[in-house]
């Protein structure tokens, strides 16, 4: 029994790696050492390899929307150095064409007054004494809310619209239109359903997250390779375990970066419909401030929310890297 | 000439050749596996009918729920009622001016973005010292999500179309510009050195054989710019505008007339996809194959 598997198993591996292309013959003598266990081990390494071939699309995507650039170990001070010294120089730049009168302070308020601001936005609070912290800690909540919603809805039905071709079928089109619709967009239909309150912009976030987030689910368990699925048959496992053992596993990596991305897209939403009708929450902030010609404190706003948005991202890269490390490791020798 | 032409046709031919013979090595004996190799094959409808006939279904539950369930217009519109309500408030050249001007504004922003993108990209990727003088700033504002500009978009540039073009453009620009910084960072040396043994160098080493390599991950960073080019358009045009779809949307929901705000969302959506198949198939015909799907 046990020979005839173990050449199943490297044929198997063979395929995956001529319909790879460019997959080093290294990994095909892994999986020939790791052979005969009943288990699915060796499975699970043709999984990553599916993986890695669509990885840099998949990145460049997440990439794109707020993910920091993966930056090599720092071998050098210029790596850092550099950086530091240009945005120094910038900074002195805006600081001295404002002095000098070539800027007006009410549109580009000098990097002395934005410390100045941030320390005010702290202490006192901005509109009506309203801290940064409760506004930081507001759109948080909002976020969270409305993504662990679409997250819970969208992971179960994205597993089974993917593992059903016919279900795939029927709703393929839907997805696409659903993901279309410029979330914002349904921002009146949100106030007149639920009221102006906390439940409209946890929807609108919700409503966002959700489509992407199901796209991604369908899509990951879809891109499953079938030499693993047919391989897992050839082992009589089918039905229930073939998904919970094999496919699942596999599709995890594209899942998780979906959970990414759609956090991503949840943080872009609540910025927009939190400059409709509320005063509380850090899109408030900027457009309070702005209709009061506050212009300092738009642009510390904008920063915090840049720096929420680069931490949401670099933490999740971090839980990524630790929930799935064959995953990062993956991604890191792949670009 | 004919040399990069013929061997182009020749590495065409060969992908789906590669693809058959793997097919036909691992052709299933058992029926249950040729669910795995074509999912659609031995199913009696095609995929299209199929999702028309999934879309319908949706469409239907939706009247359905809304005329039984609410029964209330202005709460839930029926999609027949909304149509309705727009056919009766707007005419199709009021319709086709909103669509107009957003398209318009879009077309403007994704345009310079792509442009300024694609330029500051490349020619960062190619010349180090303008990376390392472009990217700290760059990568410092990026995290900012381009909605959080409006405001300041709005003290720099007043109420008018400049603040909305400005907020698309940077929408479109950075995924531009770090997509294609990085497929020229990414471009294979061994490429470029080969290159440079044929005594290729200077410009012509850079447009004929860098930039192309680099095509694909240009291509995806204009379609995810223009992605959320739609998206950050119809939140401009929520919070300060006049025209547009997004200003459609809103202002009839202060008129009280959900259904035409309904309507508006779905012709949204309508015109999201279908500019962005367009842009796809676009992308598809400039790149080829090395287009990443």
């Amino acid at each position: 029994m046990s020979p005839p598997k173990s050449r199943l198993e490297e044929g198997s591996a063979l395929q995956a790696a001529a319909s790879r292309d460019a997959t080093p013959p290294r990994s095909v003598h892994a999986h020939a050492g790791g052979h005969g266990a009943a288990d699915l081990g060796p499975l699970g390494g043709t999984a990553r390899r599916a993986k890695g071939a669509h990885s840099s699309t998949q990145s460049a995507f997440a990439r794109s929307l707020g993910r920091p650039a993966e930056t090599a170990p720092a071998r050098d001070w210029r790596d850092w150095g550099y950086p530091l010294l240009v945005i120094a120089a910038g900074l002195a730049l805006w600081q001295g064409a404002v002095m000098i009168g070539w800027l007006r302070p009410i549109q580009f308020p000098p990097p002395s007054k934005l410390a100045a601001s941030l320390v005010e936005l702290v202490v006192d609070g901005y509109p009506e004494g309203i801290g940064l912290g409760t506004h930081f800690a507001i759109t948080m909540q909002r976020i969270l809310l409305g993504y662990l919603a679409a997250i819970a809805l969208a992971i179960p039905l994205g597993l089974v619209i993917g593992w059903v071709p016919l279900l795939d079928d029927l709703t393929d089109p839907v997805i696409a239109f659903g993901r279309s619709v410029a979330t914002l967009s349904l921002l009146p239909l949100a106030v007149v359903w639920f009221g102006t309150g906390e439940m409209a912009k946890v929807f609108l976030i919700g409503y966002g997250c959700f489509w992407v987030m199901l796209s991604n689910v369908v899509a990951a368990v879809k891109s499953v390779d079938p030499v693993l699925i047919r391989a897992a048959r050839t082992m009589d496992v089918s039905g229930a375990a073939l998904f919970r053992q094999v496919a699942l596993p596999a599709a995890l990596p594209r899942i998780f970066s979906g959970a990414r991305v759609a956090l991503g897209v949840g943080f872009m939403v609540i910025v927009g419909a939190e400059m409709i009708g509320t005063i509380r929450g850090l899109g408030a902030l900027i457009m309070e401030a702005r209709t009061f010609y506050r212009t300092d404190i738009t642009m510390v706003g904008m920063f915090v929310i840049g720096a929420l948005g680069l931490a949401i991202a670099v933490g999740l890269e971090r839980l990524e890297a630790r929930l799935l490390p064959w995953q990062a490791r993956e991604a890191r020798r792949g670009t | 000439m004919s040399a990069p032409a013929g061997s182009r046709a020749t590495a065409r031919e060969r992908a789906p050749k590669r693809t058959r013979k793997v097919q036909r090595m691992s052709a299933p004996a058992d029926p249950r596996d040729a669910q795995v190799v074509d999912p659609s094959a031995g199913r009696r409808l095609s995929r299209p009918v199929l999702g028309a006939i999934g879309a319908f279904t949706v469409i239907a539950l939706w009247e359905g729920s809304a005329r039984l369930v609410w029964s209330d217009a202005q709460v839930l519109p029926a999609p027949t009622q909304a149509i309705a309500a727009a056919w009766q408030h707007l005419t199709v050249a009021e319709l086709a001016q909103h669509v107009g001007w957003s398209l318009w504004r879009i077309l403007a922003g994704f345009a310079l973005g792509a442009l300024a993108g694609v330029a500051l990209g490349v020619a960062s990727g190619w010349y180090a010292w303008l990376a390392r003088l472009v990217r700290p700033i760059i990568e410092l504002l990026r995290p900012i999500p381009p909605l959080a500009w409006i405001p300041i978009a709005i003290v720099w540039f007043g109420l008018g179309e400049p603040s909305k073009i400005f907020v698309i453009f940077l929408g479109a620009f950075f995924p531009i510009f770090t997509n294609a910084w990085r497929g020229m960072v990414s471009v294979s040396p061994v490429l470029l050195a080969a290159a440079r043994t044929m005594d290729v160098d200077g410009p012509a080493l850079l447009f004929k054989v860098a930039l192309p390599a680099a095509l694909p991950d240009i291509s995806t960073g204009l379609r995810v710019g223009f992605g959320l080019s739609f998206g950050i358009l119809v939140a401009a045009e929520l919070i300060a505008a006049e025209r547009g779809m997004g200003f459609l949307v809103m202002h009839s929901r202060q008129l009280g007339q959900l259904g035409v705000a309904v309507f508006a969302i779905l012709l949204i959506g309508f015109v999201t996809l279908v500019a962005d198949s367009l842009l796809a198939a676009t992308l598809r015909r400039l790149v080829g194959r090395r287009m990443p799907s």
